[in-house]
Order: structure tokens, then C-alpha cells, then sequence
């Protein structure tokens, strides 16, 4: 075996795209398959020189469309795959995404959110939370991490890859163009000093044996002919979903219990509202914050247990409710008003929330 | 010193700013202080204004972005328009001086503004490739966040390789970097 890229734990000051790049190889990433797209476009670079040295392997894809199946098909063949978008890239990851879905390929996909619609801003933004959990024509049966720092984007980019291998489910780490293009300290580590080891990997096809004697037949489909059937099909799969999502949810919560003004936010605007928080509470102010890590599947009773408290809230997002619609979703039935802090495509600075905040007290 | 410190850097496209904010954060993260930069760019392959926003502070930094910074240097007529936002009343403006026609788009609201002529200086003492690098000096010297020798050191870490190539060049920017600290010292 070759040798670990990383030993021990070791603090590192990088940008996010290359966090990503070790993450993979710390998980024993065996391909990645690519096509480029700003601000996505380092991990792959990283990935192509520290790859080799580890034995791994890179394929570059002509489009995102072929990038997208090719990590289908690497996982297919029993490889912990995985490829990295942005925006108009992530549009075209859709297809292969929701095959994925139906036919339990995990695979991860890593995004780095850029402006939308359309070519927009090479930049940042919180425009691809409808697409990366609900993109496909299907019910979002993925499984998305929302992260918020360089260490969370490494934490989970090796957590996702367990995640898909355990669940089967399509896995993303859902960061953007800020945690990519940004450079801060955090420390990588071999995932074996934690207590992490990554589960085996197994291929789905060209198994030992004849199908049906030696062993079930793999049978993968993606394709089928009744409206009965397909119904079977999909009510099964959200059955399983909804069964693991119990174990998979992960949020955090900041002064949350007593908290009359509540700020919902997620991915880096959470680092905004958590100071917004300490701001507010130092002027005397009960503010708190509850952040969701999966807003796929969403941490909803914990957020309705802690909105429900409040006599406000405020949903923070660089979108234009894009992640409200989720909360909405969730939060079905509280009477609490809820207000929306929406700067699409726009950093949000601690600021400019508590300036928001004490605007509607 | 307060305990965070903001500094947005803005030029034209090529004129090094970026460069000098990677320097400046990597200094302060091997003196072991919590760093954050993030530079700002549009799909433009060249020119263009960037900016570069560099937050440093004692502990881990929060939002990526700031409302208002404690620094900001801007080295063209539209980095100056385009960083007058982040002025307010603890903000330290400072500017080339040999931008022209910029008087009625100055910041009127900051703490100071001080013209620097570090484009004139890095033509007619040293070399214009340098010219960033006293850009550098400036910045460290108006906001303390590294010291002089671990800027030097960082200095080196970046460009050893070409410092070994020609020896001159070390020289070249270790003057750049104290000529840049000498046009703020005293005037803030």
C-alpha cells in the first residue's frame, strides 16, 4: 500500500477547493472524475497533482453531463468516486444525480455555489439549495451537508463519503464560492486518528458467480414500464429514506433556548449569525440561531422545538428564499412570524443581521 | 492593535494586490494568529478591479466579507470608487498619489486619508516590479498585524526562488517593504 497522504493531525492555511482535494485523498478516494467551472476549478487541480502520488486516478470528462455519469459509473464498479461542480455545471450533474437516486449509486458531489441564474458570477452564492436537494425530476433523495468553514468542509467531505457508502443515497457537500476561493486554518488529519475508517467499497456489477445461483442477481434499474410498478419503486425508496433520515439529520443551535428573535442560516452565513447572536446578546438582546448541517434531509422537529419558542424569526440566506422554502417546509403550523433577510448572490456580514434585527424590534 | 483586524486591498487587475494579501495573511498564520482572505474577482481573465479582503485577528474569524474595514489601500481611480463602501468613521483611506482626477470621489467620512507616492517611488528608486511590495510595507506598518521580520521571512517564503536566482531582487524588496512602512509611519 502506498503511503498516507496524511500522518496524524497537522494545522494547515489553504483555500477551501484545496481542503476538498486532501479530504478525498484522506478518505481513500480512489477517482475523481471532473470537468471544469469556476470557483470549483482547484479542486481538480489539486487533485490532478496530489493524486498520483497516492496512487488515485483522474478522468477529465468533455461536459458535466459525462462527469456526473462517470462517477455514477465508477461507483458502479465498486470505486469511492466522486466529482466537484458549481452552478450551470450542477444543472447538468442533475440527470446522472437522480439515477443516482433511483438506482442507490452514492456518490458524492462536492458544489461550490457560484451567482445564478445562468452564467451570473463566478464569485458566490446560496442559489444552488433548491437544485442540489430537490434538482432532479424526483423527490431529493440525497443526502446534503451544508458547510461553513474549512474545517467543517473537510470534517465533511470525508463524512459524505461514508455517508453514501452506509446509505446508498447520493451524497453532496454543498459549499460556495467563498468557503472555495478563501484561504483559513484548520487541521486535516488521517481520518484513522479520530477513530474514522472508511467503510469497504464493493463493486455493484461483473460479480463473482452465476446470477440467480450463486448469488441474486444485481439487477439496476432505472427504467420501468407501469405507473404501478414505478410507484412501488419510488414509494419504497422514500420509505428507506425517511427511515435513515433520523440518523443522518445534523444542525447546531447558539443561544437558542431562550431566544425571543431566532435567525435561521445555514452554510457560511452561519458564521454571521452566530457573531450577529454575540452582538445582539451583548446589548442585551435574546437573540439565538439554529443552523442546519443536512438541509437535506432537514432537521425539522429540532427546528420547530426551538422556533417554536421564539417570538420571532428571521431566515438569513444569499438567495431569494431559496432555503426559507425549506424552513416553510418544515415549520408548517407555528404561527411564529417569519421574516426573510434575502441578499442573493451577496455576502452577509454580522452587521448587517443585527442591524436587521434591532430594524424590527 | 485592536483584536480584528479588516483590510481590503483594491487595484487593477495585475498590479499585485492579491499577491501581497496572500504574503500578508500567510505571515500572520505562521505567527501563529487566526487569518481569513479572500480575494474578489470577476470572469474577466485580466483587468478589471480586484480586491482583496484580509481579516486578522487572535481568534477564528467570522462572516468571509466586512460592512467596514480598518484599512483599506487603493491603487486606481476605480479601486478607489469601488472601496469607498467599506469606509466609516475608524477606516484609514489611503491611496497612490499619482491617481489622477480622484479629489471629489475621496471618502469623506474616514478616520484619515493619505496619499502614498509608492508608484513614483518604486519607478524612480527602485524597480516598478516592487511596486506592490511597498504597497505591502504600508499596509503592515498602518495596521501592526505582522511585524517586519516576519513579513521579511514571509517575503522569502514566497519568493526564495527567485531571491536565489538574483540576489539583488531580495535587497530590492526588503527596501520596497521598509519604504512602504516609512510613507505611513508619522503620518497616522
Amino acid at each position: 500500500m502506498t503511503e498516507k497522504p496524511i500522518n496524524g493531525e497537522k494545522r494547515v492555511f489553504m483555500t477551501g477547493n484545496e481542503v476538498v482535494a486532501w479530504a478525498a485523498l484522506a478518505a481513500e478516494a480512489d477517482i475523481m472524475y471532473g470537468y471544469p467551472i469556476t470557483p470549483q476549478n482547484e479542486i481538480m487541480h489539486y487533485w490532478t497533482r496530489l493524486a498520483p502520488k497516492y496512487g488515485r486516478k483522474f478522468l477529465q470528462t468533455e461536459d458535466e453531463i459525462s462527469a456526473g455519469f462517470t462517477t455514477c459509473g465508477g461507483v458502479l464498479s465498486g470505486k469511492r468516486a466522486f466529482t466537484a461542480t458549481s452552478g450551470p455545471g450542477n444543472i447538468l450533474m442533475q440527470e446522472s444525480m437522480t439515477m443516482a437516486e433511483m438506482m442507490r449509486i452514492p456518490t458524492v458531489l462536492v458544489v461550490q455555489q457560484r451567482g445564478g441564474p445562468s452564467t451570473a458570477t463566478v464569485i458566490y452564492s446560496q442559489q444552488e439549495v433548491t437544485m442540489t436537494c430537490y434538482g432532479g425530476n424526483g423527490e431529493g433523495l440525497r443526502i446534503v451537508y451544508s458547510t461553513g468553514s474549512h474545517q467543517e468542509l473537510f470534517d465533511y467531505t470525508i463524512k459524505a463519503f461514508n455517508i453514501a457508502w452506509k446509505y446508498r443515497f447520493p451524497t453532496f457537500v454543498l459549499g460556495d464560492g467563498y468557503q472555495a476561493k478563501m484561504r483559513e486554518s484548520l487541521y486535516i488529519y488521517d481520518p484513522a486518528e479520530k477513530g474514522i475508517s472508511m467503510l469497504k467499497t464493493v463493486p455493484f456489477v461483473g460479480l463473482e458467480g452465476m446470477p440467480g445461483v450463486d448469488r441474486d442477481p444485481s439487477h439496476l434499474r432505472n427504467t420501468y414500464n407501469t405507473e404501478e410498478e414505478l410507484y412501488d419503486v419510488v414509494t419504497n425508496l422514500v420509505a428507506e429514506y425517511e427511515k435513515i433520515a433520523p440518523e443522518v439529520i445534523e444542525y447546531q443551535t447558539f443561544d437558542a433556548d431562550d431566544a425571543e428573535i431566532l435567525i435561521i442560516a445555514h452554510g457560511i452565513v452561519t458564521r454571521a449569525a452566530q457573531a450577529a447572536v454575540k452582538a445582539l446578546r451583548s446589548q442585551g438582546i435574546k437573540a439565538g440561531h439554529f443552523r442546519p448541517i443536512t438541509i437535506r434531509p432537514f432537521p425539522a422537529g429540532e427546528a420547530r422545538a426551538v422556533a417554536a419558542k421564539a417570538k420571532k424569526l428571521l431566515v438569513v440566506e444569499s438567495a431569494q428564499g431559496q432555503f426559507q422554502r425549506l424552513v416553510k417546509d418544515a415549520l408548517y403550523g407555528l404561527t411564529v412570524p417569519m421574516e426573510g433577510y434575502f441578499k442573493p448572490g451577496q455576502g452577509i456580514t454580522s452587521e448587517e443581521i443585527v442591524e436587521e434585527v434591532k430594524k424590527g424590534l | 492593535m485592536s483584536k480584528l483586524t479588516k483590510l481590503a486591498l483594491a487595484g487593477e487587475g495585475g498590479q499585485g494586490v492579491q499577491s501581497v494579501a496572500a504574503i500578508i495573511v500567510e505571515a500572520a498564520n505562521d505567527a501563529g494568529r487566526e487569518a481569513l482572505y479572500i480575494p474578489n474577482f470577476g470572469v474577466e481573465q485580466r483587468g478589471g478591479v480586484s480586491v482583496a479582503y484580509c481579516q486578522i485577528s487572535d481568534e477564528k474569524i467570522g462572516s468571509p466579507k466586512f460592512k467596514y474595514a480598518d484599512l483599506i489601500i487603493a491603487l486606481s481611480d476605480r479601486a478607489v470608487r469601488r472601496t469607498r463602501q467599506y469606509v466609516n468613521k475608524d477606516t484609514v483611506f489611503i491611496y497612490d498619489a499619482s491617481i489622477e482626477n480622484i479629489e471629489n470621489d475621496l471618502p469623506t467620512n474616514a478616520k484619515k486619508v493619505l496619499a502614498i507616492p509608492a508608484l513614483d517611488i518604486a519607478k524612480k528608486e527602485l524597480t516598478p516590479r516592487v511596486f506592490n511590495v511597498i504597497i505591502m510595507g504600508a499596509a503592515i506598518a498602518a495596521t501592526g498585524v505582522i511585524d517586519m521580520e516576519g513579513a521579511k521571512k514571509a517575503l522569502e517564503k514566497r519568493l526564495g526562488y527567485k531571491f536565489e536566482k538574483d540576489p539583488k531582487l531580495k535587497e530590492l524588496n526588503f527596501q520596497a517593504l521598509e519604504r512602504g512602512a516609512e510613507l505611513v509611519k508619522g503620518s497616522l
